[in-house]
């Protein structure tokens, strides 16, 4: 009797100690052991980052259902995100005021060289800053620093009276020369990458190919620059936007005959009068030209979107294993 | 072979190395001399000159600090705007950081979705060159949805008043240019956290500290020479910024014929010393909290 009652309470005890085990289980799960791996945790941080995302997310949505909406539509304040008619008419008027072929081939041709040249000349300097030794290195290193701050306001205008007397305006060598000589579009900033990655490296690896006799330059193009692959492309990949989405530096150089899409963006008004929406310039929020100018600008955008897309990983990737962290 | 003779070929040997160094820094001394020294100084030399457009090109004449003393003490618009505009940067640029720090410390966690939350937050680098975000703007896409809806002028009429509640809504309504600007500084910030070795965290818990002290402890000090970084990124990024009324002013000025370039580069050349100050500031504070946190 008093037996089978102790088993009894002993069991009772058994069941409320595997209750709260599993309570503490689902609370475990819940708030997790550290802060941040519960699953409430978890569900208040994606509803923060969705929300801020959506911030991030709008005014794109917003630019493709513009460039979508007809006349009607635009003028109508009904009507929100989702236009009743989708049409294509601004994307054609876009196409034609941008003359997209002929401008996209000069926009790619410009950021492609320019952004390769980059990636060749600023690796060579930062290899040079990082591992070589020679009498006011750190001189040069502080006027490239220097070179990263002075803003292109200040230059611009000596720099079109430079190229003025050499002929080259608008002609791509405005852009290509300076990329060439490391000066490019935030050259610095991508000199100072490659020389945080080239530091990071170990010293016995050029012992060892100075022993094979290798020579300076054999040494950097056979075993640095492969090594540096991943900074390489993070600086080829924002050389490459900046340079596709470049604007001031080009709006005076660059401002007739071979002339990037950015620029034509801006023209595309002047483009498309006498067309029969477009017949006179109005003010910039002017709903009649902001389909097609929308239009435009989702085209113009539309290529390093795709490239971005594409190497998404190693933008957000490689640039936490390359030299940009000191 | 004597001592003399000794040092010479210990000479010979060093400059061929020497010389190695300089053949790999060749393009970018033409190119630092040809592409920023020499138009810089140009600048400069502008600035202290009255230059007149005439048919046998620029005619100078020296007027020393004329322009600068005609652009602070002559001209009512300018000063305002300028100080308008470096206190506008001192909200933004604190803002764009602690957003951009916020924003990495949650990217940084582990949840599902991580791939493409990060893809969104990057995608500002592709935006906010050049044209496209300017005619976003002007269209109004880029406008914060909640500014007109809650009326937010009104409330900060009532808590804020006079020259405050200006730069309070300026501050506001540019939100969404704090959120545009930040893509490279959370980027800088993401590769920052990976520079902090997960061995410090663990070994700070087995000491029983609270996830609240080790981000206070370790992550928060492990950081502020990103902090630094990206406050510099920041000041200079907000320099060259599409709406910036100073640099607005500058190139109308450029292109005026009763004042000219001269005075347009003594603008510039001002606006350039007040961020210069700005940087400083930035510098001066990372470093010492660097070193107080070393300490």
């Amino acid at each position: 009797m008093k037996w089978g009652q102790t088993v009894r309470q002993i069991k009772g005890e058994m069941t409320g100690a595997m209750d709260s085990r599993k309570a503490q289980q689902v609370k475990k799960m819940i708030l997790g052991q550290n802060v941040n791996d519960g699953w409430l945790a978890k569900i208040v941080l994606l509803l923060m980052l969705i929300v801020i995302a959506f911030l991030y997310v709008q005014p794109i949505i917003e630019m493709i259902s513009t460039s979508l909406k007809t006349l009607g539509d635009l003028i109508d304040p009904v009507v929100g995100f989702i236009p009743r008619e989708m049409t294509m008419q601004n994307f054609l008027d876009a196409w034609k005021g941008l003359k997209y072929p002929e401008a996209f081939g000069i926009t790619l041709f410009l950021a492609l060289f320019g952004s390769i040249f980059q990636v060749l000349s600023c690796s060579l300097t930062g290899y040079a800053l990082a591992r070589l030794k020679f009498p006011g290195k750190n001189l040069f290193f502080v006027l490239t620093i220097v070179a990263f701050l002075v803003p292109p306001q200040i230059t611009i205008v000596p720099l079109y009276m430079i190229f003025y007397q050499l002929g080259w305006l608008y002609t791509p060598l405005v852009i290509l020369v300076p990329a060439l000589l490391a000066q490019g579009i935030r050259g610095a900033l991508f000199v100072i990458i490659f020389r945080q990655f080239f530091l990071s490296q170990p010293k016995a690896l050029e012992e060892a190919a100075k022993m094979d006799g290798a020579s300076a330059f054999r040494l950097f193009f056979r075993i640095m620059l492969p090594l540096a692959k991943a900074s390489c492309l993070v600086v080829f990949l924002f050389s490459f936007i900046w340079y596709w989405n470049m604007y001031y530096e080009v709006e005076l150089l660059l401002s007739q005959g071979f002339t990037p899409l950015s620029i034509r963006l801006d023209q595309l008004e002047t483009n498309l009068v006498g067309n029969r929406a477009l017949n006179f310039i109005g003010n910039p929020a002017d709903p009649v030209s902001e389909g097609p100018r929308m239009a435009a600008a989702f085209l113009i955008v539309l290529p390093p979107v795709i490239l971005y897309l594409i190497a998404q990983r190693w933008f957000t990737e490689g640039i936490e294993r390359t030299g940009m962290v000191e | 072979m004597n001592d003399k003779q000794r040092r010479m070929q210990y000479l010979k040997f060093r400059w061929k190395d020497y010389g190695v160094g300089y053949l790999f820094m060749l393009p970018w001394i033409v190119g630092f001399a040809s592409f920023v020294a020499f138009p810089v100084g140009w600048s400069i030399y502008n600035s202290f000159n009255d230059i007149d457009l005439t048919s046998e090109g620029f005619k100078y004449t020296w007027v020393g600090f004329q322009n600068y003393y005609d652009m602070l003490f002559r001209n009512t618009a300018y000063p305002i705007i300028l100080i308008t505009e470096f206190l506008e940067l001192l909200i933004t640029i604190p803002m764009i950081l602690i957003f951009a720090f916020f924003i990495s410390l949650l990217l940084n966690q582990k949840f599902p979705g991580r791939g493409i939350m990060r893809a969104i937050f990057f995608l500002p680098v592709i935006f906010t060159t050049g044209q496209v975000i300017f005619q976003m703007f002007s269209t109004g896409a880029g406008e914060l949805p909640f500014m007109e809806t809650y009326n937010i002028r009104g409330i900060a009429d009532r808590f804020f008043g006079g020259w405050l509640e200006d730069a309070v809504v300026n501050v506001l309504s540019q939100a969404v240019i704090i959120l545009w600007y930040s893509g490279v500084q959370i980027l800088i910030f993401l590769a920052g956290f990976q520079t902090i070795p997960r061995t410090l965290y663990e070994a700070i818990r087995v000491d029983g500290a609270s996830p609240w002290e080790s981000f206070w402890k370790i992550t928060f000090p492990g950081m502020i020479p990103f902090m630094g970084l990206n406050a510099i990124y920041t000041i200079v990024d907000m320099f060259t910024f599409p709406f910036n009324p100073v640099l607005e002013i500058v190139s109308r000025n450029m292109f005026d014929a009763s004042r000219g370039y001269g005075y347009a580069s003594a603008m510039a050349w001002l606006y350039f010393l007040l961020i210069m100050i700005l940087i400083f500031i930035a510098l001066w504070f990372t470093g010492r909290a660097s070193r107080k946190g070393r300490e």
